[in-house]
């Protein structure tokens, strides 16, 4: 709770001197004391039936056996087995690889869509308008194409029968032997190269476009004061670009994680549906052990697991969130 | 862009009124003309890379069946074909999924916006208790993976007898819609001042009619913003959508799941000029509110800060 108090501080600092006793309801919605509880109620109601509800079932199905069978077909055989749940599935040898192929996955896809974003903001910080405009132009259409159809186009791209990426490495080197080659067969090969660049192309205009907007931010003439004074581009960067871009570029960091760590879509379309076990990071694995193979109890401890996985980043990117959402007040 | 990249606390405050960039200039210091072009034709060269998926997803769905399976992919067809078009068309499955995604993002959106509106109207305008706990609420629980809470979702669902339903996937969507509706329109609704609406009052108008003169139309930009977004969101739902209605066979399928279902039957599984016309074709309605949203859909996705 130490956010919220937080919040209320860097507002009235914001405003100085705020008037002590500030009528509290101004405007329309002057007198009628329930009115903020009349029109929240639609909004809790809903969210405590699809969201809080959800929830503490997801804790209380942990504790069970519920699979569809007992679950749809025997109700009353679905009992309570404490943490046995617990035990089986983070008993698993194939759960910790996953969680351990997670966790590099995930450390892959951030670094590297972080990296490349912010070489390409600066990138556009150096070029011709018109090339920003054509830049602008293409991410625009990358961000609107879905996760889905990202997995299925480079599934395409990749393929080894007439695959294209396979036909330019041909042309490049001109080893017939290429044409055939299969970026799928060995999963190291699909999940960290193949899978990455599906996840980092659909990533970068988010970021390269949100990093970009943050570099138009640092003022020209502190930039140009650090090379009166001295400093080469890298000591310029580090020591004037990066303190002014560092809000966002944090938020975003933590966004990327956050995205990345649950990536579902593109890798499961990627692998046509059934991605197989070299490809499952926490949430596919999550979607086929307990989802597609009705292991309803399994998959809320996976569920738990992952959610806990993300807590640190979670907590940190939502105080960052909290002091800008403060200061827009 | 946003209201929400700019005024980052600590870029703030020790700087004038942020000040627009001029347009970069060849003659600024350190930058000469010749590395300008340097950069430019690197700037081009990687998007031609980046476009390029998408530039063999498009000439992918125009190309012959010789031309597909031919083992030295041309990069401009030998002739252009309608054929995967038509197979798309010809699947009996594929206009009703696309009839039923339209209802479910049409519901989920005027649903979402509707319910996110009137709360995000709550939480700026008044101050109650609990206020800034709900706040904090709704910025946490959108980053909740929708993936971990499906299995709730479905047993709760399928409890109230609303699986199978177009209408219980709605309701499901209100799960990632609502809370950011709330958290972004907040902060629109914020920055009108009560004092205009009082103004309209002292001139004579209704409480009703200071609302529907002053607020609603002031928030129109947030709430096209938040309709977008959540239109997206709801288009290119899987999971959920897929999940839900796996008890009604594959009668009712939204576009995404007829997408994936079509795309892993064996039969078409190596068609790929027919999938990247099924990929193309159920993309194009979010495709087209990009073009024409641009503004709006990257403020928004940045402005929320959530999930993509």
């Amino acid at each position: 709770m130490s956010v919220t108090t937080n919040e209320t501080v860097t507002r009235s600092d914001n405003q100085g001197p705020a008037p002590v006793k500030k009528p509290q309801r101004r405007g329309v919605f002057a007198g009628g004391q329930y009115i903020p509880y009349t029109l929240l109620l639609p909004a809790i109601v809903v969210l405590a039936g699809v969201l809080v509800y959800p929830i503490y079932k997801l804790i209380d199905l942990s504790f069970m056996n519920v699979n569809r069978f007992s679950f749809l077909a025997h109700p009353e055989k679905a009992k309570y087995i404490g943490f046995d749940g617990f035990s089986k599935v983070l008993g698993d040898d194939t759960f910790w690889e996953v969680v351990l192929r997670t966790v590099y996955f995930t450390a892959e896809l951030v670094l590297l869509s972080m990296v490349l974003g912010m070489l390409l903001a600066l990138l556009l910080n150096r070029v011709s308008a018109w090339v920003r405009v054509t830049f602008f132009t293409v991410m625009m259409f990358v961000w609107a194409i879905p996760a889905l159809v990202n997995g299925q186009v480079f599934r395409w791209l990749f393929s080894s029968n007439s695959g294209v990426v396979d036909y330019i490495a041909y042309l490049l080197t001109g080893d017939e032997s290429w044409k055939h080659y299969d970026w799928f067969a060995d999963s190291t090969v699909g999940l960290y190269v193949v899978g990455a660049s599906v996840v980092v192309w659909g990533a970068l205009p988010f970021l390269v476009l949100g990093l970009y907007a943050a570099l138009t931010q640092v003022p020209k003439e502190l930039m140009e004061a650090a090379k009166l004074d001295g400093a080469n581009s890298f000591q310029a960067f580090r020591h004037v670009t990066l303190p002014v871009i560092r809000p966002f570029l944090m938020i975003s960091t933590a966004l990327s994680f956050i995205w990345d760590f649950q990536v579902f879509a593109q890798i499961y379309s990627l692998r046509n549906s059934s991605p197989e076990d070299g490809y499952q990071t926490i949430g596919i694995y999550l979607y086929m052990h307990g989802v597609s193979s009705s292991q309803y109890s399994n998959g809320s401890v996976i569920s738990i697991v992952m959610i806990v996985m993300m807590l640190a980043v979670l907590v940190y990117y939502i105080r960052q969130m909290l002091k800008i959402g403060a200061n827009e007040r | 862009m946003s209201d929400v990249l700019s005024p980052a606390p600590e870029t703030r405050q020790p700087l004038p009124p942020v000040r627009k960039p001029k347009k970069s200039k060849e003659t600024e210091v350190g930058r000469s003309s010749v590395m300008t072009w340097v950069w430019n034709v690197i700037a081009l060269f990687v998007a031609v890379v980046m476009a390029f998926p998408i530039y063999w997803m498009i000439i992918t769905t125009f190309k012959t069946n010789k031309d597909l399976i031919s083992q030295d992919p041309t990069f401009w067809p030998s002739s252009f074909s309608l054929d995967s078009y038509k197979t798309i068309f010809d699947d009996a499955s594929f206009l009703p999924a696309l009839r039923s995604t339209l209802v479910l993002t049409v519901g989920a959106v005027v649903l979402g916006v509707a319910v996110g509106f009137l709360a995000a109207v709550a939480v700026a305008r008044f101050n109650f208790r609990g206020r800034s706990f709900f706040i904090v609420t709704m910025l946490v629980v959108q980053m909740v993976p929708l993936i971990a809470i499906l299995i709730p979702l479905f047993v709760v669902m399928n409890n109230a007898g609303m699986t199978g339903s177009l209408f219980g996937v709605i309701l499901a969507y209100l799960v990632f819609t609502v809370p950011y509706v709330i958290w972004t329109l907040r902060s629109f609704i914020v920055n009108i001042p009560a004092e205009l609406d009082e103004a309209a009052m002292v001139d004579g108008c209704t409480q009703w009619g200071a609302f529907f003169r002053i607020i609603l139309p002031l928030t129109m930009p947030g709430l096209v913003t938040t309709a977008v977004y959540s239109w997206i969101q709801a288009w290119n739902e899987f999971i959920v959508a897929s999940m839900l209605l796996s008890t009604s066979g594959n009668k009712s399928q939204t576009a995404m799941t007829w997408l994936t279902f079509y795309s892993s039957t064996p039969t078409r599984a190596a068609d790929y000029g027919s999938q990247m016309a099924g990929g193309l074709l159920v993309s194009l309605p979010v495709i087209i509110l990009f073009v024409f949203f641009q503004k709006k859909v990257s403020a928004g996705l940045t402005a929320g800060a959530v999930k993509g």
